[in-house]
């Protein structure tokens, strides 16, 4: 999490020349779900929109990437926490602006760093049936229940990028097996419940 | 000789000879025996032993130990044929009078079947086919405190290690739930047991 820095807000004056508000918006937006990775393309994008030259939009976008992540990390709500990141110096429209902007998608943006944080493979889905085995090769007649669970698991967001890997694990689960599970999960969810009401 | 209830294929030659042999022991030994047979039949895994308990019945009756191991793999077909074919004691015992042996020996290992067939009936369902089997299931949860991209969180994660049995192989499995996942999922649990118990 690089720290703010005087450049930055240099780079950031830059949008004054941006064609309207709505293009700074959507600039903001575009900045700070990019991953650091990808700002190098979307400068390169933004550059003829802005009348800077390609050094000037790299800058810029990198700024603005900075700040937003920065405000999401510190988890700013109030105008004011925001509006005193920038230096005396800044121009106020802008200033104010900028604020704005952010604080109308801070919210949105801190879900969205939270869904993508890294984690374990990820429960989807899950679905389930129970079966009857009326028999097998080592006994003609019986009728025995079983559980068929199916899982659908998704790696990790942030390992495969646009294109999460989905996979389907069906087991099978006999009646003992579930009862213990389920002695399992009763324990988590009285616990769960011991730290709630603390 | 009539048609028989273990099994549909004719009998291999010896079992008769072997029969007429059984009848040749006394009602005690007849009974001893029948124990080490049921023995190993309730406990499959135990080879060694039932071998060594084979030996010792062996020596003690002064028979030799290759006749017995033959008398031995003769009995032991009506069971397996039983187990498969669901068969009551009352079958069990018209097929080994059908094979030759004596009336009386015939009830006696009947009885024994009675009495150990419930286990050896779940001991045959156990063995039955299981996809992906779950065999154990870990879990551990706790609260995430910040991450790279957010400095204070406080939300609470579960994550479950589930080990599945793929063929001969055993495969973890990992995998993290959310909260309101982790409730969704213990409901549909608790619906499949009701329904398991419904058709128990």
């Amino acid at each position: 999490m690089a720290a703010l820095r005087a450049e930055d807000f240099t780079a950031l004056q830059m949008l004054l020349k941006a064609p309207s508000k709505d293009a700074v918006r959507q600039l903001c937006q575009e900045c700070f779900s990019s991953p650091p990775a990808a700002l190098g393309p979307l400068a390169q994008r933004a550059c003829p929109g802005l009348a800077v030259s390609a050094q000037e939009a790299e800058q810029l976008v990198s700024a603005l990437h900075n700040l937003t992540r920065h405000v999401v990390y510190r988890g700013l709500t109030r105008a004011e926490d925001i509006l005193c990141l920038f230096p005396e110096n800044f121009h106020q429209n802008l200033k104010n602006l900028l604020t704005k902007i952010i604080l109308e998608n801070v919210s949105a943006w801190r879900n969205e760093a939270q869904a993508s944080q890294i984690s374990l493979p990820r429960l989807v889905d899950m679905d389930w049936r129970v079966d009857i085995k009326t028999s097998s090769d080592s006994i003609a007649r019986m009728a025995v229940p079983t559980c068929l669970l199916q899982l659908k698991i998704q790696e990790d967001a942030a390992l495969c990028g646009n294109n999460p890997v989905v996979s389907a694990l069906t087991m099978e689960l006999s009646k003992e097996t579930l009862d213990t599970m389920l002695e399992g999960l009763g324990r988590i969810r009285d616990q769960l419940s011991a730290v709630a009401n603390k | 000789m009539g048609l028989l209830n273990f099994t549909r294929d004719p009998v291999p030659e010896a079992v008769s000879g072997d029969m007429h042999n059984l009848n040749q022991l006394s009602a005690q030994q007849f009974s001893a025996l029948t124990e080490v047979l049921f023995r190993f039949l309730t406990e499959p895994k135990e080879v060694e032993r039932f071998l060594t308990q084979l030996s010792d019945f062996a020596t003690m009756n002064k028979i030799s130990l290759g006749p017995l191991k033959n008398i031995v793999k003769s009995i032991l077909l009506v069971p397996n044929g039983a187990l498969k074919r669901n068969l009551s004691s009352e079958q069990v015992r018209a097929d080994f009078i059908a094979l030759g042996l004596s009336e009386e020996k015939a009830s006696y290992f009947a009885e024994q079947w009675k009495v150990h067939s419930p286990t050896l009936t779940r001991l045959a369902v156990g063995q039955t086919l299981m996809i992906n089997q779950l065999i154990d299931m870990e879990w551990k949860f706790g609260v995430t405190a910040g991450s790279s991209e957010l400095e204070k969180v406080g939300s609470i994660f579960l994550q479950l290690k589930l080990v599945i049995k793929k063929g001969s192989q055993l495969e973890n499995v990992y995998v993290e739930l959310t909260l309101p996942q982790f409730y969704s999922f213990l409901h549909e649990m608790e619906r499949v047991k009701t329904s398991l118990e419904s058709f128990s």
